[in-house]
């Protein structure tokens, strides 16, 4: 069977209408990346794989893969941030902090479906060579903003950080297994697991308690100030203070109705160090925002770096706006000028009409099909053309 | 409205008298129709009637914002989900069986053995990530009593309740892989957007479940 016709599953093609608004929400973005100080760098579409799977930052099977001319593996672009890592880490010699912004394509097996595609576009921002709440609170201002200008409005941030968890195994003493079990049980919200390893591993009950509580943190601010005296280790303690401090500085920014708290977001193991969190809207199962503080990351490359990232998937956002009842606007020209069949003189006036209008930014057809007036008219009526010019040559 | 995902059959029954149990209107659930989906809109309940290997695919991309389904189906899709409650009906266990005379450790003394099972994915998850060993699997849709009793597989990989089937043909269990029991899954996306509906009813069922459990107990 010939495939000549069809798209590979999970690439699709972008109409022109859902193109335009796209376009333009990529222009918004690069505006507010700009004006915020973030550089755009585009990184190559084609990495080694190593760059992905030495790290075991991402599983070699949700990789595009492809060989290069001398047989080493490679793979299309898979997100933002590790190209980023890479960059910052071997050709930026800026003085940190560093302000790096994207918008480019990404590239994944195992996510067709959804609103998710196997290509989809991200935007997304790094701040890097700095640590501290101001700067985790400015990454998690700067991803509620690019969702506000993309025009998602029902959005719901939650914020959570992996500094508790890991303190909280360290008081309780959980062995390696335990621990990665109950992460596990953590992150699917199973509270069931965590009670039922509690037990079989004999923990205390105020220990299960805690445990259970970071699967079952309902999104309110306040859990923080009551779960304070339940923590004596120092790192759970400074996430605590980390997560405040953040709360603390959305409000400066205004966003506090945006924010809330999941201690349940812990992220693929070792990855995430410190803050971490997740963007929803509705109309689509799959956080439309993702984001954290990475600072093992760039050491992978060389460079020892604190940083900090968000990403957004505009694809998915447009989705969620389209269902959420957006109206898509045709991108159709606002004229058209057509001439007289085989006259010349007609043609060049026709020229310059239609360029002298869009001197001005009015978007003008010429039509070259040679069309009738009458003709004219109706392409104009069927395709939302508003104004039409017609020109005979020399007689009018 | 909340939607709710439902494996068509035994599940759906037991898992609309809980709802009931717990206070929640499921006349619209339970009409006797061929309709697939079940609406009510004065209760804002929705209820849809899925296949079982279908109801954490429609919770995971949020068609659903939550579902009911057994242990075994979850385990086989390996879905990103939130899995909030075991409603502790639906009990069974997910068994390695096959001739008698394997058990007792002598399973392992056969090298690249063939299993047959209606679920692919656990079978590898146990064999290559619990027992650390390579097996073919052989993909079956039903009967799967029959593999070991024709020479298709040495072992299978399914779902064991009373065992009946097993013994009156002469098999076994002879490894059990997890115990298996009925879930209440949530869309990650709805649990944040639509806290305010589904957070009670998570509460309303737990009490449900812990009263069903004292009482099977006392």
């Amino acid at each position: 069977m010939s495939n000549k016709f069809y798209t590979p599953d999970g690439f699709n093609d972008t109409l022109p209408s859902v193109c335009a608004f796209k376009k333009d929400a990529e222009s918004k973005l690069r505006r507010l990346f700009s004006l915020h100080g973030y550089e755009e760098i585009e990184t190559p579409g084609y990495e080694y794989c190593d760059i992905y799977t030495k790290p075991d930052f991402v599983k070699e099977e949700d990789l595009y893969k492809l060989t290069d001319s001398k047989g080493r593996l490679l793979c299309a672009r898979y997100d933002g941030t590790i190209p980023a890592a890479r960059y910052a880490a071997t050709l930026a010699k800026d003085r940190l902090p560093l302000r790096l912004s994207y918008i480019e394509n990404m590239y994944r097996f195992n996510q067709t479906g959804g609103g998710k595609q196997s290509e989809f576009t991200q935007a997304g921002a790094e701040l890097m060579g700095i640590t501290g709440s101001d700067s985790d609170a400015e990454i998690i201002a700067m991803a509620i903003r690019s969702a506000l200008e993309v025009g998602v409005e029902d959005l719901q941030v939650s914020i959570g950080q992996v500094g508790l968890f890991e303190g909280a195994v360290k008081q309780m003493g959980l062995d390696e297994e335990t621990a990665l079990s109950v992460r596990n049980a953590i992150i699917a919200k199973d509270s069931v697991t965590i009670d039922r390893t509690a037990k079989e591993k004999g923990l205390s009950d105020s220990d299960r308690n805690i445990l259970l509580m970071f699967a079952e943190s309902s999104g309110d601010t306040n859990i923080l100030a009551s779960i304070k005296d339940s923590f004596t280790e120092k790192m759970a303690l400074d996430a605590i203070k980390n997560l405040e401090e953040i709360l603390e500085a959305l409000e400066d920014y205004g966003y506090t109705k945006y924010v809330s708290v999941d201690l349940g977001l812990l992220g693929s193991e070792g990855y995430y160090t410190g803050v971490i969190f997740k963007g929803y809207t509705y109309e689509v199962g799959f956080p439309i925002i993702g984001g954290g503080r990475y600072d093992r990351t760039v050491g992978v490359f060389g460079r020892d770096m604190e940083c900090v990232g968000f990403s957004l998937g505009l694809s998915l956002a447009i989705t969620a706006l389209m269902r959420q009842g957006l109206e898509l606007e045709n991108p159709a020209a606002e004229a058209i000028v057509g001439y007289e069949k085989g006259n010349k003189d007609a043609r060049s006036s026709a020229i310059s009409l239609a360029d002298q209008m869009r001197l001005g930014s009015t978007s003008v057809i010429l039509d070259t099909s040679g069309m009738s007036e009458e003709d004219l008219n109706a392409f104009a009526d069927e395709n939302d053309i508003q104004t039409v010019f017609w020109i005979n040559g020399g007689k009018d | 409205m909340l939607t709710i995902a439902l494996s068509k059959g035994r599940l759906a029954e037991q898992a609309i008298e809980l709802l009931e149990r717990a206070g929640y209107d499921c006349n619209a659930a339970k009409e006797k129709s061929r309709k697939l989906i079940l609406e009510d809109e004065k209760t804002g309940l929705r209820f849809i009637m899925a296949k079982p290997a279908d109801v954490p695919t429609y919770v995971e991309y949020g068609a659903a914002d939550l579902g009911v389904v057994g242990k075994d189906t979850l385990l086989e899709e390996g879905r990103q989900l939130y899995e909030v409650i075991d409603l502790g009906f639906g009990k069974c266990r997910m068994c390695v069986a096959g001739p008698k005379e394997l058990k007792d450790g002598k399973l392992d003394s056969i090298p690249n053995k063939r299993v047959g099972t209606k679920y692919p994915n656990i079978t590898r998850a146990y064999f290559e990530g619990v027992k650390k060993e390579s097996v073919e699997i052989i993909k079956l849709n039903g009967s799967v009593e029959l593999a070991p009793l024709i020479g298709l597989s040495e072992v299978i990989v399914d779902i064991v309740e009373s065992g009946r089937t097993l013994y009156e043909n002469g098999l076994d269990v002879i490894e059990t892989v997890a115990d298996i029991s009925a879930r209440v899954v949530v869309n990650r996306v709805s649990m944040k957007m639509k806290a305010d509906e589904i957070r009670p009813m998570i509460d309303k069922l737990k009490v449900q479940v812990d009263l069903m459990n004292q009482e099977k107990e006392g």
